[in-house]
């Protein structure tokens, strides 16, 4: 096959093989070869200088993890918090998409609004939110208290289900700019005919959402809904930035734990176990959302 | 169209604006009052007195909270520059240059680039201190851009999709060879493709927090984000410098998105769209 | 001026056969045409000649040198596309300097071979534009110059002019046929107007599915065509066509009965079916007449279409459906019982199954 292609197609190949490579190489270093790499940890023991050398010791780190709480609680806490923060931030996008389509004045410094918290550093963002919260001298506490709603302050970040909550807002607050752009441009690709076909069928606004607007916008929704679901199982500087996985581990994701595992605890293979099988819940992710992409042509 | 009341509408934009705008406005505030303005009871909602103490304090005693926003600068420029090079070559090949199997490199790459950053620290941080590339800006600059290379090339593959062809085949024709054609065609006229990409790159590559964590170890060579964030130790936060440094590492990126935000949102939308 | 040859020329995509076994010698300063509906293969063919899209199968010569796997660049061969394909970033000047920058031609020469052609398509005033600011015509010369500065041996189009107007069509079209006549060099040119082809074409090839249905003057092709797809495919509005049938005293009838005919004007063999082909400008058409001749018979206006100079009856002959064309004035209208005659000379006939045409 290859000596029968011409060499006009066969100078093409070679250029795209040229253009191709470099980005190959920095994908493998960077992406492909450290998770086979951790794989590889994850079955045996070995330091991290590589002064310790690697022995084998097959499954014993994914015995250790099935028998640890703590990992089954930033599993539970991860999916928790992706069950949570979502579905809100998929109402909050819905919201503003169907806000910012329509015509008002200053549009654009509402839409601005709308992507700063999506174009600020999560770090950060989550400093701002914890000064919020903070109990003794936070503009929540200092709002609810001198109006009188409470008489005490409330520990927005110290109790354990308050916690929770508090950091779901941030990432609600985060992100749900970024669905309501998707949406928005979905909302803005629906033809206006079908609309005034709508009206001339007697459709009410609610009606017109539901019949018309809503299954139009399927496509981009589920795209939104899985990219951002990808997100937040690896939620990793919303906890340690904000409670760092406090009160005790109420708010401890799976990546804060492996990473407190491998560079806190200096449990290099162990950690590598945990990065394992967040890799494959995440990967399950991946691959539906590709199979949904399929689907869609 | 039929008038349909206004009030609400407006009421409900106002205060989506304010929320959103609503924690980096107490921020700037903080930044503004004096450290016994900060933990004043009843608490100082402007402030009172104002000063720019916590600016002049910044420049002048604490020098490594600007070094953390020049590292980030650093980084952040490196690895769009190497992104855009590098993923436009490949964008260009996989769109353009009839490679065999385009889709399932661009399915694979779209797969890659959905691993957890965390997935990767034990091996990249072994990796990078074997080379001695931790607590180096080529070393953050690779991994960063092995991070965001997925995506540029995908916006970029799709941005040289909408190209019509017969423009490059008439180079062809004229004369010039495939590497001609991409410098001097192919660039100029998906110039707003590359800024796009760029900005957005350059915005991820800021915030990145994982990597920029791990493999910067030394506090001298920290990103913003992270700098900031461990800036106080184990112990007290000095909420008055911290929200300082913050406004000054955030101001970068709300002009870029208030000049470029045409292009960003732009770029986002197009690049969830596929 | 230089010749081409296309020695059994192929080209498939994974199974896909786009061009299959073209074969044909292009004559010097010929005028070619590659016509026929879409995705027949013409633009591959045409991309094949340019070095666009590499040849799978057979041999191409320009000048007597073999090209399969020479570099566009080096062909001697300059393309017009459909779209222009023009630099938008770059200037007229640098649009047409383009080829002879890269090939180290001197400035001072480029000056004045640009300039010159320039002027031969009027182009002097617009040399320091944008493309963007040229109308469709304009860019379209624009991209004609840039073919032409190269002096190239042999020219190649892809319907050209299928952006314009109709209007402006017809006068790029002209000036085409100036330019060729002027410059005599050898030109491909893709197309799916007939009228196109008609007019400019030296000889036209007709494709139908990847192969070669006819290739022939315009004359040849209109008066003699190959086949029957040919003949469907030449001449607007499009041919009749009649299935008759032998009948025991070797008269051919169509199946309702209506038409009969005495003979055929062509030996049709043993065969006792063949297809019948029947222009509609060649279906004389008298109002109130009576049929006399045996190729004269009876039919009924069932609904007439004004064009201008011309209109359009459909006929009913019996069963039979046939569409005539006459002069547009004080023709018959729906209703009217009309007679028409058919000519013997002017009659296609067609082999049933295989659709070639059957001649003496
Ligand atoms: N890259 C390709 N891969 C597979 N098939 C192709 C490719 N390019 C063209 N074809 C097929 O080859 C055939 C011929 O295409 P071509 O472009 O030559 O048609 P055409 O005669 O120029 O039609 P048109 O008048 O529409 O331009 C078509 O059936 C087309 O689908
Ligand atoms: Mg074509």
């Amino acid at each position: 096959m290859t000596n029968m292609t011409s060499p006009l197609d066969r100078r093409r190949h070679l250029t795209g093989m040229a253009f191709i490579t470099p980005t190959m190489a920095v994908i493998i270093a960077i992406l492909v070869y450290p998770i086979l790499q951790s794989i590889v940890l994850s079955f045996g023991q070995s330091s991290i200088d590589g002064s310790e050398p690697y022995s084998f010791v097959g499954l014993k780190h994914y015995a250790t993890l099935a028998g640890n709480e703590r990992f089954w609680n930033s599993l539970w806490v991860t999916l928790v918090f992706t069950g949570l923060s979502i579905p809100l931030e998929l109402a909050m996008g819905i919201g503003l998409a169907v806000l910012l389509n329509e015509h008002f004045r200053f549009k654009g410094i509402a839409r601005l609004a709308v992507l700063f918290p999506w174009a600020l550093p999560t770090a950060l963002n989550t400093l701002m939110w914890r000064w919020m919260y903070n109990t003794d001298y936070g503009l929540f506490n200092a709002a609810a208290l001198q109006s009188g709603i409470v008489d005490r302050p409330i520990n927005w970040l110290g109790d354990e289900t308050l916690a929770m909550g508090s950091m779901v807002v941030v990432a609600v607050w985060k992100t749900s700019s970024f669905m309501a752009l998707i949406i928005l441009a979905g909302l803005q690709s629906i033809p206006r005919e079908l609309y005034e076909a709508g009206r001339m069928d007697g459709m009410t606004r609610w009606q017109e959402f539901r019949e018309i607007t809503l299954p139009l916008l399927k496509g981009p929704i589920l795209v939104a809904l899985i990219v951002r679901s990808m997100d937040a199982l690896r939620t990793f500087e919303l906890p340690f930035n904000l409670t760092d996985g406090g009160p005790v581990t109420a708010t401890e994701s799976l990546s804060l734990y492996a990473y407190k595992v491998i560079f806190d605890f200096i449990e290099f293979n162990y950690g590598a176990a945990i990065v394992v099988v967040q890799f494959l819940v995440i990967f399950a992710m991946s691959l539906l959302y590709i199979l949904t992409l399929r689907n869609k042509d | 169209m039929t008038k349909r009341p206004r009030f609400g509408l407006y009421a409900l934009v106002i205060l989506s604006v304010v929320i959103s705008f609503l924690p980096i406005i107490w921020l700037v505030l903080t930044s503004l009052k004096t450290t016994e303005g900060i933990y004043a009871w009843p608490p100082q909602y402007l402030p009172d007195p104002f000063t720019l103490k916590n600016y002049i304090n910044i420049f002048t005693n604490s020098p490594e909270l600007l070094l953390y926003v020049l590292n980030s600068f650093i980084v952040a420029l490196g690895c769009t520059v190497v992104a855009l090079s590098f993923g436009g070559m490949a964008g260009y090949a996989l769109s353009r240059l009839g490679m065999r199997r385009a889709g399932v490199l661009m399915v694979f790459i779209l797969a890659v680039s959905m691993f957890p950053p965390v997935s990767l620290l034990p091996s990249l941080f072994q990796t990078f201190l074997n080379l001695g590339l931790l607590n180096t800006y080529t070393g953050l600059i690779i991994a960063h851009t092995g991070l965001f290379l997925p995506f540029t090339v995908w916006m970029l593959a799709s941005y040289f999709a909408t190209l019509p062809p017969e423009i490059e085949e008439a180079a062809r024709m004229d004369g010039m060879g495939f590497f001609r054609i991409f410098w001097s065609i192919v660039i100029p006229l998906s110039w707003p493709g590359f800024v796009a990409t760029g900005l957005i790159v350059f915005i991820f590559s800021w915030n990145e927090f994982p990597l920029a964590l791990v493999l910067m170890t030394q506090n001298a060579m920290r990103t913003a984000p992270v700098g900031i964030s461990l800036y106080p130790g184990e112990y007290a936060f000095p909420w008055e410098t911290i929200s300082t440094a913050t406004v000054i590492a955030i101001v970068p990126i709300l002009i870029i998105t208030a000049i470029f935000q045409k292009q960003i949102v732009g770029g986002l939308t197009a690049g969830a769209g596929k | 001026m230089t010749e081409v040859k296309l020695d059994r020329i192929g080209k498939s995509y994974g199974s896909v056969e786009a061009v299959q076994q073209f074969d044909l010698t292009i004559r010097e300063g010929e005028f070619l045409v590659l016509l026929g509906p879409s995705g027949c293969g013409k633009s591959t063919t045409l991309r094949m000649i340019a070095g666009l899209e590499s040849i799978t199968k057979g041999d191409l010569m320009i000048g007597g040198t073999r090209m399969n796997d020479v570099d566009p660049k080096d062909r001697g061969v300059a393309m017009v596309f459909q779209n222009y394909a023009l630099y938008p970033h770059k200037t007229v000047f640098d649009n047409m300097a383009m080829a002879l920058k890269l090939q180290k031609v001197p400035a001072a020469e480029i000056q004045d071979r640009v300039g010159r052609t320039a002027e031969l398509l009027g182009l002097t005033d617009y040399l320091h534009r944008k493309p963007a600011a040229l109308s469709g015509g304009q860019r379209q010369r624009v991209a004609i110059g840039r073919a032409i500065v190269r002096t190239p041996d042999v020219f190649l189009f892809d319907e050209p002019l299928s952006n314009l107007d109709a209007k402006l069509r017809v006068k790029m079209r002209m000036e085409l046929q100036e330019l060729h006549d002027r410059l005599g060099a050898t030109s491909v040119y893709v197309t799916h107007d007939q009228v196109e082809a008609m007019t400019l074409a030296d000889r036209i090839v007709i494709m139908n599915g990847g192969v070669v249905a006819q290739v022939g003057t315009p004359r040849e092709v209109y008066d003699r065509p190959a086949d029957e797809f040919v003949a469907g495919f030449i001449g607007s509005p499009a041919m009749n066509f009649l299935d008759l049938m032998r009948d025991d005293t070797g008269r051919w009838i169509t199946e309702c009965g209506s038409l009969v005919l005495p003979s055929l004007p062509v030996d049709a063999g043993a065969r006792r079916q063949v297809r019948l082909g029947v222009r509609p400008e060649h279906i004389a058409v008298t109002a109130g007449g009576q049929p006399q001749g045996d190729l004269d018979y009876q039919a009924e206006v069932l609904l007439d279409e004004l064009l201008g100079a011309d209109a359009l009856l459909s006929l009913g002959v019996g069963k039979a459906r046939l569409l005539a064309r006459v002069g547009g004035t004080d023709h018959p209208v729906q209703g009217d019982r009309v007679a028409i005659a058919l000519t013997a000379a002017q009659l296609h006939v067609f082999d049933a199954d295989t659709g070639v045409a059957l001649r003496d």
